[in-house]
């Protein structure tokens, strides 16, 4: 029998929340596709493994890695087991990222204008003044609509209890929802009729979404204004999901080469001369965007963009200096900013973090390290951080002596498990540790999230880190219908 | 559309192109080789094909493996189908919102199959023509693909005027090096098979026992690879195809660059058409080619900096 053969390995760790698996029996969402996983022999189980391979490489959705002078295509590793929500938990996930969304951005515009937070003593001055990513260029701009989150991908994880926790908020240019939509795509072709069969909620609408609000930010009062997508080009690891992008809302994808602004217009660089440019969603950070104000040796970004931007010609997304909200000291602010701008209890919660910038708090780190994961506050893709229950003796000593250097770069977090989910492997079902970062997108109508999103996986055994730069996959996800 | 997709998608159709008639000639120059008594040699095709200097090439010459390696998967020569396709990709990759899915995706497909290390392999011991047959597949597939789903837009424009000019060129070359091989002299080149050869490595051999029934003479073979507007492989076949995607960019917004480039392409047009083979020859064929592919070359650059210069 298969049936036994598949689920027989699958121990979950005792103090894990398991997606699939609860009581020793398998929980009610999990149970339709779990049977017709069983239904399957090993061999057509690896067919599928095998064809969503083939599928991945043959349309190209690959990275190009670069050793000895020559790139290598590779695919971003994809598990053929989809990760399932229940339309109850999915109505609590989306109602937290809405109110969280809807604080960051007045947080925002306050912090830009008439910084209210600070001078009625809720966030220090000092955590705002102190972090790179707040731009001075940016004050007293009013940004269309008052939008400044037109895009986010907040990654929520869970505890061991099975309740969710914000553990990252992305709201400069979160990368990956082309994977959403692809791995919808591949789990098509692999598993016919499974969607349907368990109700699955469509994702499709997320590029309609992104353009309808893209269009609407045009300032200029057209029926058919020019939205384009600015790429920092083919050699950028992110350089297909532009693509995918472009081609999905049908809007130019430029570089930065292509766009040249003249008295305080931007305009591309067409074969019959130059065209205006009104809206831009840029997947350049902040820092390369603009070699005029700010990184001079930038090559990415067009000179004088900035000014365009702030005479309002052109509306660019997401707005500049959006790093000052999602930066992880400021992070630890955001439960009072909901209470402070909203006067409403937050409804995600966040992970309990320390900052290393306070003596007593940074003594309770240093005393604690080895149940504590630090991280630095600017840096994301899981770079530049220390796994307390990982490290030797002789990292953490020389971490500490960094963190010494400058400790307000750093912040710490008790090591929270994250919930583990089946995946695919050797003929076998096996948990692994997953996160989610479903996908938000604001316009002048609001925020939509669509049901859906990036489940990444953390492919080896007992890691927690789930970033595709450290040995990470993804998921279809699956938010069912009611 | 911009100016830097034009560039793109015109080079990545000069580069499918090029593959193209690569593969084709390295696939009847390997039977040719089976089939000559002499030992056959690959000079001349090494040497419109490929920057080897005479002593390389005349050192590859008899070494047909060796020749297929370097012609097709060599990443040393710029002009192998693995460099060339590579290429071709890279440029499709840039532009993918540019061109159909479908379009890509054979790219895409092209590219993971001369890469595969298996390939070496097979050109070493399997039937190079199975081989070159498989390759020459992928990108008659793209060709095809192209012609189905590609917007008939600017895009598509450019993706032919590259595709035209790409075949002038590499025919005149054919041409060129074919009878530089008997130093132009039109009545010692009469072994049968060498004409054979030279019009089935560019799909014309056919055409030419339909049209002449006089058996092989030079001045025929000059008459269909120059001027037979219905060979598609033809230089005129070629000018007059690029002229005609070339005119579909004429708008209002750019009429000096355009009556520029649209000069050049019609006096080369008129003066390729205005030929017969007597007039080629009186002129001196080298002459004639070596003039024509100067003014393909001029016309290639002055589109580039009228309708792609961007930096």
């Amino acid at each position: 029998m298969h049936t036994s053969e598949l689920l027989q390995s699958y121990l979950v760790d005792a103090n894990t929340w398991d997606e699939m698996y609860a009581n020793a029996s398998v929980r009610e969402q999990y149970k339709k596709a779990v049977e017709f996983m069983q239904q399957l022999s090993v061999d057509e189980l690896n067919k599928k493994e095998e064809l969503a391979k083939r599928l991945f490489m043959s349309q190209g959705i690959t990275f190009t890695v670069y050793s000895s002078g020559e790139g290598i295509e590779k695919i971003f590793p994809f598990d053929i087991i989809p990760r399932i929500i229940t339309a109850s938990e999915w109505d609590f996930i989306e109602k937290g990222i809405k109110q969280r969304l809807r604080a960051l951005n007045l947080f925002l515009k306050d912090i830009y204008s008439s910084q209210f937070i600070i001078k009625d003593g809720v966030m220090p001055a000092e955590m705002i003044y102190s972090c790179p990513h707040y731009l001075r260029e940016m004050h007293n701009f009013p940004v269309p609509y008052d939008i400044y989150i037109h895009i986010s991908g907040i990654d929520l994880i869970r505890n061991n209890d099975g309740s969710f926790y914000i553990l990252e908020d992305n709201l400069r240019t979160p990368s990956g929802v082309s994977y959403m939509l692809e791995n919808r795509e591949i789990t098509k072709r692999i598993f016919p009729d499974l969607l349907p069969n368990n109700n699955v909620r469509s994702v499709t609408e997320y590029p309609t979404i992104l353009h309808r609000n893209l269009v609407s930010l045009s300032p200029r009062q057209t029926k058919n204004p020019t939205v384009v997508l600015l790429t920092p080009g083919i050699y950028n690891s992110a350089y297909f999901e532009h693509t995918t992008l472009a081609r999905l809302m049908g809007v130019e994808l430029v570089e930065g080469s292509d766009l040249v602004v003249d008295n305080h217009k931007v305009y591309m660089k067409t074969t019959s001369g130059l065209q205006k440019v009104d809206v831009i969603y840029r997947r350049v950070d902040d820092d390369f965007l603009d070699p005029l104000v700010f990184d001079a040796n930038s090559r990415l970004g067009v000179a004088g963009i900035m000014s365009a931007y702030r005479k309002g010609n052109v509306a660019i997304v997401n707005a500049v200096g959006n790093g000052v909200a999602d930066d992880k000291a400021i992070y630890t602010f955001v439960p009072a900013m909901i209470r402070y701008y909203l006067n409403e209890e937050p409804i995600l919660k966040n992970v309990p973090t320390y900052h290393l910038g306070k003596d007593e708090e940074r003594e309770h780190v240093f005393k604690n390290i080895t149940e504590m994961v630090i991280k630095k506050t600017n840096e994301s893709g899981g770079y530049g951080m220390l796994m307390g229950s990982a490290a030797t003796e002789e990292e953490i000593t020389k971490y500490k002596a960094e963190v010494l250097l400058d400790p307000r770069q750093f912040i710490a977090q008790p090591i929270i498990s994250l919930s583990s989910a089946p995946c695919y492997m050797d003929g076998k079902l096996t948990p692994r540790r997953i996160d989610l970062r479903p996908y938000a997108l604001c316009g002048p109508g609001g925020i939509e999230i669509v049901p859906g999103g990036l489940t990444r996986v953390a492919l080896k055994e007992g890691s927690l880190v789930v970033n595709s730069s450290q040995g990470g996959g993804s998921k279809d996800t699956w938010v069912l219908a009611e | 559309m911009l100016s830097r997709v034009a560039d793109s998608l015109y080079w990545m159709s000069r580069y499918m192109e090029r593959t193209d008639g690569i593969l084709r000639m390295l696939k009847i120059n390997y039977a040719s080789s089976q089939d000559d008594v002499q030992a056959f040699s690959w000079k001349p095709v090494l040497k419109i094909f490929t920057f080897l200097n005479d002593e390389e090439a005349s050192a590859l010459a008899h070494n047909t493996r060796g020749v297929l390696q370097y012609m097709v998967i060599d990443k040393d020569n710029p002009n192998s189908v693995l460099n060339m396709v590579t290429l071709a990709r890279e440029n499709g990759r840039s532009v993918q919102d540019h061109i159909t899915k479908e379009m890509w995706q054979c790219l895409n497909d092209f590219y993971h199959t001369v890469r595969q290390e298996k390939l070496a392999e097979w050109l070493q011991k399997d039937d190079p023509i199975t081989i070159l047959d498989m390759l020459i597949k992928h990108g008659v597939l793209y060709f095809g693909t192209t012609d189905i789903t590609m917007a008939r837009g600017e895009g598509n424009s450019f993706i032919n005027i590259g595709k035209y000019i790409e075949r002038a060129i590499q025919s005149a070359d054919i041409l060129d090096v074919k009878f530089s091989d008997s130093n132009y002299d039109m009545d010692e080149a009469k072994d049968t098979t060498y004409w054979k050869y030279l019009l089935l490595s560019i799909s014309g051999y056919e055409l030419y026992l339909k049209t002449y029934r006089g058996g092989f003479e030079a001045r025929n073979v000059v008459g269909q690879v120059i001027l037979n507007d219905h060979f598609p492989r033809s230089v005129i076949y070629s000018v007059n195809r690029l002229h005609r995607y070339f005119e579909r960019l004429k708008n209002e917004r750019n009429v000096n660059d355009f009556n520029q480039v649209d000069f050049m392409i019609g006096k080369l047009k008129s003066k390729v058409k205005f030929s017969t083979p007597e007039t080629i020859f009186q002129e001196g064929l080298h002459q004639f080619l070596t003039e024509t592919k100067n003014d393909l070359y001029v016309i290639g650059k002055t589109l580039s900096q009228n309708y792609f210069s961007y930096t």
